[in-house]
């Protein structure tokens, strides 16, 4: 295959992993709705799911409702944060009820001592699994053993855990072999052949591309993925395929 | 090659690293390395203080594939008394063609006599250097340009171009004020707009695509290069022309 300095995807792309708006301490690159489609346009990302930066570290209440203005309908989807408390569970309710909830993002509160175990977060799986909405977990909040713990307990749950740093390298296998419904999200899983290694051992059909935009720049992952031993019907689960599956409901491999 | 133009990854690591994965395979490297066109990794191993070492693991590496591989020279001053005569086996004897320095394994910002030694043999024979730069005080990109001063004819390559935005931005002060400092591209943190900075900023001809290969993957670090909002010429010098005039290969 030649290479060129231009790049542009072979195949589908639904980006499951984009941040918009600014964090309390950094702006964001893209000021609006308008600028993050250019953006998209630019590396060739037809559709993506979106979730808001104040959710990250200041509220994912007030963070869902800024989500609204950047929504579209044909190419920006939401992806509302939750977490366990009285407020965020009835706001998550309340947009269920309007049919508005195809996935959710853990706001996690680890860093206030809230562990992610049965007892503090028991109701809000399980809730999240009667209703079949895939839970995203962003992996660089999270502890290893509190997943495989309580996950373990919440079996039809589709997960995606989100962001797997090289720092991640030896929690990937083991939690996807104890997770048989959990996603992996590539936005950063930079170890040497890993993506070719980790598609062999558990199939394509266990990862979804994310760029975490604007966390990272948008275009490299999708790179990476159009040069790798991947046959391209790997690389359009990978890209879209795996995703709308799990939007749809149907992300179980059990 | 990528249009005509060679490409060289300025940055990478022999020896293994399993707390994170990092396997110095040549196999799997090379895979990574073709599949986007990458034609010469550099590397280097930073492990050993005795640099003895690791120098010869990384000339046995390169060994194997001398179209592929070019190796990097590494000493500490945690054991400085041998650090000239390292230096000298491993450029002379091994075929070492450049210096790498990590300052966080040290005790010592990267200005400070105890390293000069080594900048005065690369200035000698007119070598250049990558250091790891970031946040931590000895590897402060800021502190290079003291050194691109005292030693004109060296050159100083800052890794990572200091990782994020305070200390890169002083990596690119320092290349603004030193014709003989350098910034390298690797970094997992791969913020929007990074390279657009470095390259409108320091300018096309002072940037170095580097990957972090084997401890991380090539493909998505040129992926940066390659999606990012800057000329294809600009591209050419990054992804391997001024490294070939760097290292005069």
């Amino acid at each position: 295959m030649s290479i060129q300095f231009t790049f542009r995807p072979r195949v589908p792309i639904f980006d499951a992993n984009v941040r918009v708006g600014d964090l309390h301490y950094q702006p964001s690159p893209c000021r609006n709705r308008e600028q993050l489609l250019a953006e998209m346009d630019r590396h060739g990302v037809e559709k993506a799911l979106i979730y808001h930066a104040q959710t990250e570290e200041v509220s994912p209440i007030d963070g869902n409702g800024f989500l609204e203005e950047w929504l579209e309908d044909d190419r920006l989807f939401p992806q509302w944060s939750v977490t366990p408390t009285p407020d965020s569970m009835a706001q998550i309710e309340a947009l269920h009820e309007q049919g508005r909830v195809h996935n959710v993002r853990l706001h996690n509160a680890r860093a206030v001592g809230l562990p992610f175990r049965p007892w503090a977060c028991g109701p809000m799986l399980s809730w999240l699994s009667e209703n079949r909405i895939p839970l995203w977990i962003p992996l660089p909040d999270a502890d290893a053993d509190e997943l495989a713990m309580t996950l373990s307990a919440f079996p039809d749950l589709v997960t995606v855990l989100v962001g797997a740093h090289y720092t991640h390298a030896l929690w990937v296998r083991p939690l996807m072999t104890t997770l048989p419904n959990a996603y992996l999200e590539l936005s950063r899983i930079e170890p040497l052949g890993e993506v070719e290694a980790l598609c062999a051992e558990y199939g394509a059909e266990r990862f979804v591309y994310g760029s975490w935009y604007d966390r990272l720049a948008m275009g490299t992952m999708l790179f990476y993925l159009h040069h790798t031993d991947l046959s391209e019907a790997e690389l359009e689960l990978i890209c879209a395929g795996n995703l709308l599956r799990i939007l749809q409901g149907e992300g179980r491999h059990d | 090659m990528i249009e005509e133009q060679r490409v060289i990854d300025f940055h990478g690591h022999t020896g293994r690293l399993d707390l994170y994965n990092g396997v110095d395979d040549p196999a799997l490297i090379l895979r990574a390395m073709d599949r986007v066109g990458i034609d010469v990794s550099c590397v280097f191993n930073i492990f050993h203080p005795d640099g003895t070492t690791g120098n010869d693991i990384t000339a046995r590496f390169v060994k194997d594939h001398p179209d592929r591989f070019v190796g990097f020279a590494y000493v500490s001053p945690m054991m400085a008394e041998g650090m000239v005569a390292e230096l000298t086996r491993a450029v002379d004897e091994l075929g070492l063609v450049a210096i790498k320095l990590y300052p966080p394994y040290t005790q010592w910002d990267l200005n400070e006599p105890i390293w000069h030694p080594i900048y005065e043999f690369a200035d000698d024979r007119g070598l250049a250097i990558i250091f790891h730069t970031g946040t931590d005080a000895h590897s402060h990109p800021g502190l290079l340009a003291d050194c691109a001063a005292k030693f004109p004819n060296a050159n100083f390559v800052s890794g990572h171009a200091g990782n994020v935005a305070e200390p890169r931005a002083a990596a690119i002060r320092a290349a603004q004020d030193y014709p003989n400092i350098y910034l390298e591209t690797c970094s997992t943190f791969r913020t929007p707009g990074v390279i657009e900075q470095l390259v409108n900023e320091a300018g096309a001809d002072r940037v170095l695509f580097g990957s972090d290969i084997a401890l991380m993957d090539s493909r998505p670090q040129l992926g940066k290069i390659i999606t990012a909002d800057i000329s294809d010429e600009a591209k050419r010098l990054v992804c391997g022309g001024n490294a070939a005039r760097l290292l005069g290969i």
